[in-house]
C-alpha cells in the first residue's frame, strides 16, 4: 500500500528530497481509495503546507512540534510505557515482527517510530495493515488529538490513520485549541483516590499534589 | 447460552489423567511458555553507571537484547570489605534507576541542532564563500548576529547533520583563533571523575587548540577554600566506609539520605556499632531522623556554634586539663607551636605574619629562608625552625634535600627537638593584643551581639626576641587562639571567666546568635572532644553545602576545622573532615592531566578560574553593591584596598595570582612575530610592553569587542541553568537574549565606577558568537545555545568513574551504540578536531603562542611572594615573570595536525615525564607499554609511531596505564620520588601491589580497589579504610601549607587585612537586592521577605535530572519552593499555591510546598530545577518563570584571589573565588494570575521584527 508510505514520508524529517517527491505523494493520496473526501482534502492541504515556504521554516515547524516533548512524540511506546521498563521489551517484540517479515531497521531508528511502522505496514497487505492500526489506535488518538488541539495540519495524517482502523476520527470542535492551561495540566496529574470516589470531586485548585500519571 | 456448539460430537480428546484425577497429560504446543523464558533471556549484560555529576559510582547491570536496553539492575558484586566492616552493597538509588529509560525517552536529544536563523545565513554564505570567511561574514555582520543571537533561548531549531555542524564549529574556531586569539574559545565541563574521558575529549581538543578551560568546582561553590588554605589540599575526604570507624559522627549541613543515598547504610550500621550520631541543619532534613540529636542554628550561622564548641574543648581539654593525645597532636602536626610577629598599633598590639628563619639574627642567605617558618623549642625556650616548613619541600641549589617531613628535628641541625605549644610559661611579657570583631554588626535578618565595638582586646603572653631588624615581640598560634576565644588564662583583661559570660565566643554568646541552647552547645563539644579523646581521634564532621554555599563559608569550615584539629582527629581513621560538596576525586589523577590537558604534546594548558570569568563576563560586575570596605578588618589600613571587587581581582591577575580569559587585550599568535621583528626575546618584549602600557592585560577591559569570549563549548554540564548563577546577566550580556534582570547598573544609577576597569556604555549585549552545547536532553543550557550536538548516555560510552565515596574505579560501558545521530563525546570532538585540522589550511599553521600562567601550587614558583603585596603596575615593585605577575611562556601549535595530535600520545610525555602536586617521574616505561597496548600509529606522518589513543577505551587505558592509581610500577615511582623530598620511605605502600596492572576491562569485570599513590593523603590497604591526612600523620608527610603542617592560622597579609587570620563568626553579607523592589511592583499580594537556600534534592541531584519525568512524578511535577508555615500565613499563600520570588536579580515563578519542615525567615527551593518544565509567567519580568538561579548574582570575596604564596597559590579548581549564594533574600509572594505565555512561541511579532 504506497498510501502508507507517502504517510510515513509525510510524518518524517522534512527534507529537499520528499519535497521534490510531493506531487507524487500528492498524486497516491488523490487516488487512494481508503481514504474519503475529507480526508483527502486535509491531507492534501498537509502537502500544500509542507510544500511552501522555506525548507528551513518547515524543519522549525517539525523540530518544535515533535522532537521537544513527549505529548507530540511520534514513538508509539513513549505514549504506551512511557519511562517504564517495559518500552524496552516491547521495541524487542516490535523488532521480532519486523524481522519475521524479512526487515531489518536500516537507519538510526527506534522500531516503534511511526514513520518506521507505516513503512513497515505499506511493504505488507490491507488486513495486516488495518490489525496492527487498530491495535494501536488509541496511541494514533491520543497523538491526533494533541495534534488537532494544535491546529496542526500534521493532524490529517492520524486521522485518516484512525479511519483506516475503523476508528471514529476526532471530533476537531471538541478540542478545545491547545492552551497548557494549569487546571488541565492539575486534571491530568492529579492523583487517583486509591479507593472510590469519582475523580470529578477532586478539586484540582485545593492543592492536591500531582503524583501518578493518569492511566 | 448452552455450549452446545463448543462441545464436541464426533471427537474426542487424548486425556491421560494421574494423581487421581488432580493432573492431566497433555501433548500439546507449548511455544506460548517461549514468552515468559525470553523475558529473562539476554544477549549481554553489561556493567555501566550514572556519570550524571554524581559521586555515587555505583554499579549497575544493563540488560541487552536485540540491541535494545531491556532491564537494568543494581549490580552486587564490589570487592568485599576487610574483616569487621559493612559491605558496600547494595548501591544505587532511586535516581539512578529512573535514569536509563533517558535513552528512548521523547525528550533526547537525537539530532544535531541547529538555530534555524544561523543554518540560514551561514547556507546563504556558503553559497558563495568557503566555511572560515562564510564565518566571518556572519560573526562580522552586527545585524546577522543579533538576529539569531536574539532567538537565543525562544526555540527555532532545525536538524542539521555532523558534516554541516562540525564545519561551522571549526570554521567559527579557525576564524576566533585567526583574528581574536586561540583563548577567546572557552569550554566548560565540571567533574571529570564522573566520566573522564569524556571531559578529557573536549579539554584535549582546547588545550590543543590554545583554547580556555574554565574551572567548575570553584564556580559551583563546592570548592572549600579553607582546605587549601588549613591544609595546601583542594579536597581529600573519607570514604564513606570510613564512617562506620567512627565513635562520633556530626553531619553539618550535609543530607547524607538524602544526597548521598548509596553510603547512607554506613551512617546508619555507624549507629548500630554504638556510634554518636548528631545531625546540625536549619530545617528538619532527612538527616535528622536517622540522628540521636538534632540541632539547628539559625541558617547561615553555624560559625557561631563552631567557635563556642572550640571554646569549649579549649577551656576544658587544653586549659583546665591537658590531654595528652591532643597535646602530642596538636605540636605536631598543626600549627600551633609556630610563632607569629606582633605588630604594634598604639597601645595595642596586632597579630602579623609569621616569624621566618630570615627574620634571625644571622639567618642564611639563601631566599628559602623566607619560607621557614620559626617556634619555641620546649626544653631550652630556644627559636628554632624545625623541618617541615614549605621551604624545605624545595631546597635551593646545593641546599640538603630529605628534609620536608614532619619528624620532631630541627631543620638546620637535624637534632631532635620537641616544640612549644605555649610560651605563657616563659613570657616575657602580656600584652593586649587585638582582634577583629564581625558579630555586633547589625544585619536586617540576623541577630547580631553588640560587644561595644568591632574590636576585642585580650590580654596575650608574649616573648620578646631580637631579630635581625631589633626587637619584636612573638607569640604562638596556640597562645593567640585561645585569647581569639576569649578564654580566661589568669592573664587578666577582657575574657569569658565562665561559659555563661556573654562574651565572644562562649556558649552563652552562640546563643544569642543561632538559638541552639548552650547548655547543647556545651553538651556537643564536650561529647565530640571526650569521644577523640577516648578513641585517639575518632570523632567526624560530615560537611556539606549548607555550609558551604554561604559568602563567608571559609569562617564556618575553619571554625569546625578548628575543633577537628585541636581534637587530633584529621589524618585518623574515623575521624576528620568529611566534606561530600561536589565531589571530585579523580582517582587516577596524573594518568588523566596528561591525556586531559594534551600535556603529551604542549605544555602549560590554559585554564582559568571559573567564577571570575562569569563575573567579568556575564558582566556581573557592572552591578556591585558589596563594598570593599565592608568586608575589611577594622584593624587594617582600607587604603591599599580602594576600588570594587572587580578591581581586586584584577589586581589578583596582574600579580599572578588568578589566571585571566582571555589573556592580552592583543591576539597572542601575533606576539611573537613582533618580538623577532623587535629582535627582542618573546617574553622580554611581552614585559616591556606590559610595563609601557602598549600591552594590556584584558581583564582590564571585559568590556572591549577584542576581549570578549567568542565561542563556548559546553558539555556533561547544564551551565546557564542549573549552574549559572545571575542567570538573568548570562542572558543579557553573555548571551544578548531576553531576559528579566530588574536592577540597574552602576552606570544607570550613578554609583562609583570600579578604578581598574574601563567602563564601557552601553554595556554589551550577546558577547559569545556560538555557543555549542552537547547533551543527550534539552536542558535549560541547550535551549540558548546556537548548536546542539546530540551525546551518548551512560549505556552508549566507554569510560571511567570515579569517586571519594569508594576506593574503587568503575567503568561506564557502551551496552547498545548512541542512537540516532548521537555520538560520544570523544567521537564528536574528533569529529571536530577533524574539521578543525582540514579547513585550518592556509588559515593556521604552525604558531607561536603566548601563554600567560598564574603562579601555581605544588611547584618551586609558589615560593614567589614571601611578604607583602606589590603591584607592579603601581610600581611598587618589578614585573619579574613568575614572581611578581604571570608566568610568560611561548607554545608551539601545531593546527593543521591537531586530529593527528589529537589521537596520538605525544613525545612531551616520554621527554618530561609525569607527575602531579609536585612530584615527578620519568614514563618512558610506560609509553613504551601503551604503544604495545594500545598499538603505534602506522601512516608515515607526523605523529608516526606514537602510541594510539584513537577510541574512548584507548583513551582510558592510557589514564590507567600512565597513573600510580592503577598501576602498580608507576605506584612504587611516585613514592620513591616522593621519598627524595621527604627524606623517608614510602614505597612500602605500593610495593605489595608493583606487579599489578588494572586496565579497562578487569574494571568491566568488577570494580577494582585502586593503588595508593603520593597522589592522594589517604591509601588502600587491608588494615584502614581510606582517610584524607593518613599518610601526613603516620607517613610525617607534611601538608603542603607554608608551616608544613595543619594551619590554624594565616598570615597573608589580605587574610590578616579581612579579618579571616584565626576562624571568626562573620553574619551573612547583604547583598541589597530587596529593599529597592519591595511593594513597587505589587499585584495585590502580601508581600514577605525570606532567605533563599538552594538545597539538593530528592527528586533531581545527583543522578539525575529534575525534567525526569519519573522523579517529577514522585515530587509536583514542576518547580517547588519550600515556605514555612508561619511565613505562609503571612503571605496568605496555602499548600502548592503558585507563587512568585523575585528580587533586583530576577523572578522566579513555582509552586509552594508549605511545611513545619522548613524555619521561619527562609525558603528553600532546590537546586538544579528545570526552566523547561511546567514553568509559567512571572508577573514580575512578563517572561517565563525563570530558574533557581534567576534572583541570584555572583559576589567574589577578596581572600579567595590571593595568590603566589605557598598554599595559598592558584591551581586550577584548587583556589580562586567562589559561586556562593545562599546570602541572598528574595521578596515572596502569591501569583495571582497564571500565564503559560504560549503565545510566546513561536513568535512575538514586535521582538521579532526588531531583531530581524
Amino acid at each position: 500500500m504506497l498510501l502508507f508510505k507517502a504517510m510515513s514520508a509525510l510524518l518524517s524529517y522534512p527534507s529537499e528530497e520528499m519535497r521534490l517527491a510531493l506531487p507524487e505523494i500528492a498524486d497516491i493520496v488523490g487516488k487512494a481509495p481508503l481514504l474519503d473526501p475529507v480526508r483527502r482534502d486535509e491531507l492534501l492541504a498537509l502537502i500544500d503546507e509542507l510544500a511552501q515556504g522555506q525548507l528551513l521554516t518547515v524543519e522549525e515547524r517539525y523540530v518544535d512540534l515533535f522532537d521537544r516533548g513527549r505529548a507530540l512524540s511520534l514513538h508509539l511506546f513513549e505514549h504506551l510505557h512511557g519511562e517504564s521498563r517495559d518500552r524496552g521489551e516491547a521495541m524487542v517484540e516490535l523488532k521480532r515482527l519486523y524481522e519475521r517479515a524479512g526487515f531489518e531497521l536500516a537507519a538510526r531508528e527506534l522500531p516503534d517510530y511511526l514513520p518506521v511502522l507505516l513503512e513497515y505496514l505499506s511493504c505488507r497487505d490491507l488486513a495486516e495493515a488495518r490489525d496492527m492500526l487498530s491495535d494501536c489506535a488509541h496511541i494514533l488518538a491520543t497523538i491526533g488529538r494533541s495534534l488537532v488541539a494544535r491546529r496542526s495540519r500534521y493532524a490529517a495524517v492520524l486521522q485518516a490513520l484512525l479511519v483506516i482502523a475503523g476508528e471514529r476520527p476526532i471530533e476537531v470542535d471538541k478540542v478545545p485549541p491547545v492552551e497548557d492551561r494549569p487546571e488541565a495540566l492539575d486534571r491530568d496529574w492529579v492523583e487517583q483516590p486509591a479507593f472510590g470516589g469519582p475523580l470529578a470531586s477532586v478539586d484540582p485548585a485545593a492543592g492536591a499534589p500531582a503524583a501518578q500519571r493518569r492511566t | 447460552m448452552s455450549h452446545f456448539l463448543e462441545r464436541l460430537t464426533y471427537l474426542s480428546r487424548k486425556r491421560e489423567t494421574f494423581a487421581n484425577g488432580h493432573g492431566e497429560l497433555r501433548d500439546e504446543d507449548r511455544m506460548w511458555e517461549e514468552g515468559y523464558r525470553q523475558r529473562w533471556q539476554h544477549d549481554k549484560i553489561v556493567r555501566s553507571t550514572h556519570g550524571v555529576n554524581c559521586t555515587g559510582s555505583c554499579s549497575w547491570k544493563i540488560y541487552v537484547k536485540s540491541g535494545v536496553v531491556t532491564w537494568e539492575m543494581q549490580q552486587t558484586d564490589y570487592p568485599r570489605t576487610r574483616p569487621g566492616m559493612p559491605n558496600h552493597e547494595p548501591r544505587g538509588c532511586s535516581r539512578g534507576a529512573s535514569y536509563s529509560w533517558y535513552l528512548y525517552s521523547a525528550s533526547r536529544i537525537k539530532y544535531p541542532l541547529v538555530r534555524g536563523r544561523l543554518i540560514k545565513a551561514w547556507r546563504e554564505a556558503r553559497k558563495t564563500l568557503q566555511p572560515v570567511e562564510a564565518w566571518a561574514s556572519i560573526a562580522g555582520n552586527a545585524a546577522t548576529a543579533k538576529s539569531y543571537k536574539s532567538m537565543r533561548g525562544r526555540g527555532g531549531f532545525v536538524r542539521s547533520t555532523w558534516d554541516e555542524v562540525s564545519e561551522i564549529i571549526a570554521a567559527a574556531n579557525i576564524h576566533t583563533i585567526k583574528t581574536w586569539g586561540p583563548d577567546r574559545v572557552v569550554g566548560f565541563s565540571p567533574i571529570p571523575a564522573m566520566s573522564m574521558v569524556s571531559y578529557a575529549s573536549g579539554s584535549r581538543y582546547l588545550s590543543l587548540i590554545g583554547g580556555t578551560l574554565l574551572s567548575f568546582y570553584d564556580w559551583y561553590c563546592d570548592l572549600p577554600p579553607s582546605s587549601p588554605q588549613t591544609w595546601g589540599e583542594q579536597t581529600d575526604v573519607p570514604e564513606s566506609a570510613d564512617w562506620y570507624n567512627s565513635g562520633y559522627i556530626i553531619a553539618w549541613g550535609s543530607n547524607v539520605p538524602q544526597t548521598r543515598t548509596p553510603d547512607a547504610h554506613f551512617f546508619v550500621e555507624a549507629r548500630y556499632n554504638g556510634t554518636k550520631v548528631v545531625a546540625i541543619t536549619p530545617d528538619y532534613a532527612e538527616v535528622a531522623k536517622l540522628s540521636d540529636l538534632w540541632l539547628h542554628p539559625k541558617q547561615g550561622t553555624d560559625a557561631a556554634l563552631a567557635m563556642a564548641m572550640g571554646h569549649v574543648i579549649l577551656r576544658e581539654f587544653f586549659l583546665d586539663r591537658q590531654v595528652p593525645y591532643f597535646q602530642d597532636y596538636t605540636r605536631r602536626y598543626t600549627d600551633m607551636p609556630m610563632l607569629v610577629r606582633l605588630r604594634r598599633d598604639g597601645v595595642r598590639w596586632v597579630p602579623d605574619r609569621y616569624l621566618r628563619q630570615s627574620d634571625l639574627v644571622d639567618a642564611p642567605k639563601s631566599g628559602r629562608a623566607d619560607w621557614k617558618t620559626v617556634a619555641v623549642a620546649e626544653e631550652t625556650g630556644a627559636l628554632v625552625v624545625p623541618q617541615g616548613a614549605i621551604g624545605y619541600r624545595w631546597p635551593a641549589e646545593g641546599e640538603a634535600k630529605g628534609r620536608w617531613n614532619l619528624e620532631e628535628k630541627d631543620g638546620e641541625t637535624g637534632e631532635d627537638v620537641r616544640l612549644a605549644l605555649s610560651v605563657a610559661d616563659r613570657r616575657d611579657d602580656v600584652v593586649p593584643v587585638a582582634f577583629p570583631y564581625f558579630g555586633g554588626k547589625p544585619h536586617e535578618h540576623f541577630p547580631e551581639n553588640d560587644q561595644g565595638g568591632d574590636v576585642l582586646l585580650r590580654n596575650l603572653p608574649v616573648r620578646r626576641v631580637v631579630l635581625a631588624d631589633g626587637e619584636a615581640h612573638v607569640a604562638t598560634v596556640f597562645d593567640l587562639l585561645c585569647a581569639n576565644y576569649g578564654l580566661d588564662r589568669g592573664l587578666g583583661g577582657d575574657c569569658a571567666t565562665s561559659f555563661e559570660d556573654d562574651v565572644p565566643y562562649t556558649p552563652a554568646w552562640q546563643e544569642s546568635i543561632t538559638g541552639v541552647a548552650a547548655d547543647k552547645a556545651i553538651a556537643l563539644a564536650r561529647g565530640f572532644a571526650e569521644n577523640a579523646e577516648k578513641t585517639k581521634g575518632r570523632s567526624m564532621v560530615i560537611i556539606g553545602a549548607g555550609m558551604n554555599h554561604w559568602y563567608h563559608q571559609d569562617m564556618g569550615y575553619r571554625s569546625i576545622i578548628n575543633v577537628l584539629m585541636m581534637c587530633g582527629t584529621v589524618g585518623v581513621s574515623g575521624g576528620g573532615w568529611a566534606h561530600y560538596v561536589g565531589q571530585e576525586k579523580l582517582r587516577p589523577q596524573t594518568g588523566w592531566t596528561m591525556l586531559a590537558f594534551a600535556l603529551d604534546w604542549v605544555r602549560p594548558p590554559r585554564q582559568m578560574n571559573g567564577t571570575s570569568f562569569f563575573y567579568a563576563h556575564s558582566d556581573q560586575w557592572r552591578y556591585e553593591k558589596l563594598d570593599v570596605a565592608e568586608l575589611l578588618s577594622p584593624l587594617a589600613d582600607p587604603a591599599p584596598y580602594r576600588g570594587s571587587m572587580i578591581d581586586l581581582n584584577v589586581r589578583a591577575e596582574r600579580m599572578g595570582w588568578l589566571p585571566s580569559a582571555p589573556q592580552l587585550a592583543t591576539n597572542p599568535l601575533t606576539l611573537a612575530a613582533e618580538a623577532d621583528k623587535a629582535g627582542a626575546a618573546v617574553k622580554d618584549h611581552v614585559v616591556a610592553g606590559l610595563k609601557s602600557g602598549s600591552l594590556q592585560m584584558a581583564c582590564e577591559d571585559p568590556d572591549n569587542p577584542a576581549n570578549f569570549p567568542r565561542n563556548l563549548f559546553i558539555w556533561r554540564s547544564n551551565l546557564f541553568g542549573s549552574s549559572g548563577k545571575g542567570h538573568e546577566y548570562f542572558l543579557r550580556h553573555f548571551l544578548g537574549t531576553r531576559h528579566g534582570l530588574q536592577g540597574k547598573d552602576l552606570g544607570e544609577m550613578g554609583g562609583v565606577k570600579p578604578q581598574e576597569v574601563a567602563w564601557r556604555d552601553p554595556a554589551p549585549e550577546g558577547k559569545l558568537d556560538l555557543v555549542v552545547t552537547l547533551d543527550f536532553r534539552m536542558s535549560t543550557s541547550c535551549l540558548y545555545s546556537d548548536i546542539v550536538l546530540p551525546t551518548a548516555t551512560w549505556y552508549e560510552k566507554n569510560d571511567l568513574n570515579t569517586s571519594d565515596m569508594h576506593p574503587f574505579i568503575h567503568p561506564l560501558s557502551a551496552a547498545v551504540d548512541p542512537v540516532w545521530e548521537s555520538r560520544s563525546d570523544w567521537e564528536t570532538y574528533k569529529t571536530i578536531a577533524k574539521r578543525f585540522s582540514e579547513l585550518a589550511e592556509g588559515h593556521l599553521g604552525v604558531e607561536r603562542d603566548v601563554v600567560l600562567i598564574p603562579i601555581q601550587h605544588d611547584t618551586a614558583g609558589e615560593l614567589a611572594q614571601p611578604f607583602e603585596v606589590k603591584d607592579w603596575k603601581k610600581r611598587e615593585c618589578d614585573l619579574v615573570p613568575g614572581v611578581t605577575a604571570p608566568q610568560i611562556a611561548v607554545v608551539e601549535r601545531d593546527y593543521p595536525n591537531t586530529y593527528r595530535r589529537f589521537t596520538a600520545l605525544g613525545p612531551l610525555a616520554d621527554k618530561l615525564g609525569n607527575g602531579g602536586k609536585g612530584i615527578g617521574w620519568n614514563t618512558e616505561r610506560e609509553v613504551n607499554g601503551l604503544g604495545g597496548l594500545n598499538y603505534r600509529v602506522k601512516d608515515g606522518g607526523p605523529t608516526d609511531g606514537r602510541p594510539r589513543i584513537e577510541t574512548d577505551i584507548d583513551a582510558a587505558e592510557t589514564i590507567m596505564y600512565l597513573a600510580p592509581e592503577t598501576n602498580g610500577e608507576v605506584a612504587v615511582k611516585a613514592w620513591e620520588a616522593l621519598g627524595k623530598i621527604t627524606g623517608r620511605d614510602h614505597a612500602h605502600l605500593a610495593r605489595m601491589r608493583e606487579d599489578e596492572k588494572i586496565r579497562f576491562r578487569d574494571i568491566q569485570a568488577q570494580p577494582r580497589k585502586i593503588i595508593s599513590s603520593p597522589t592522594w593523603s589517604g591509601i588502600e590497604s587491608e588494615h584502614v579504610s581510606y582517610t584524607a591526612g593518613y599518610t601526613n600523620v603516620n607517613e610525617l608527610i607534611p601538608w603542603r601549607t607554608i608551616t608544613g603542617r595543619q594551619q590554624f592560622y594565616q598570615d597573608h597579609r589580605w587574610l590578616r587585612d579581612f579579618g579571616e587570620s584565626l576562624a571568626v563568626y562573620r553574619p551573612p553579607i547583604d547583598t541589597r537586592t530587596v529593599a529597592d523592589m519591595l511593594g513597587k511592583r505589587s499585584n495585590g499580594e502580601a508581600e514577605i521577605v525570606l532567605n533563599f537556600i538552594t538545597p539538593h534534592q530528592k527528586w533531581g541531584i545527583h543522578s539525575t535530572y529534575t525534567d525526569n519525568l519519573l522523579m517529577l512524578t514522585l515530587s509536583r511535577g514542576g518547580p517547588i519552593v519550600w515556605v514555612s508555615e508561619t511565613d505562609a500565613k503571612k503571605a496568605g499563600i496555602v499548600d502548592n499555591d503558585w507563587i512568585e520570588l523575585f528580587n533586583l536579580n530576577g523572578a522566579i515563578a513555582a509552586r509552594a510546598v508549605v511545611s513545619q519542615r522548613v524555619h521561619e525567615g527562609m525558603c528553600m527551593m532546590y537546586h538544579a530545577q528545570e526552566k523547561i518544565v511546567n514553568v509559567p509567567g512571572s508577573q514580575i519580568t512578563g517572561l517565563r518563570g525563570g530558574i533557581h538561579n534567576s534572583v541570584t548574582r555572583t559576589v567574589l570575596k577578596p581572600t579567595h584571589m590571593v595568590g603566589g604564596y605557598a598554599q595559598l597559590s592558584y591551581g586550577f579548581n584548587y583556589y580562586g573565588t567562589v559561586g556562593s549564594n545562599r546570602d541572598e533574600f528574595v521578596i515572596v509572594r502569591k501569583l495571582n494570575k497564571i500565564d503559560w505565555l504560549d503565545h510566546s512561541n513561536p513568535v512575538d511579532r514586535a521582538v521579532e521584527e526588531a531583531a530581524s
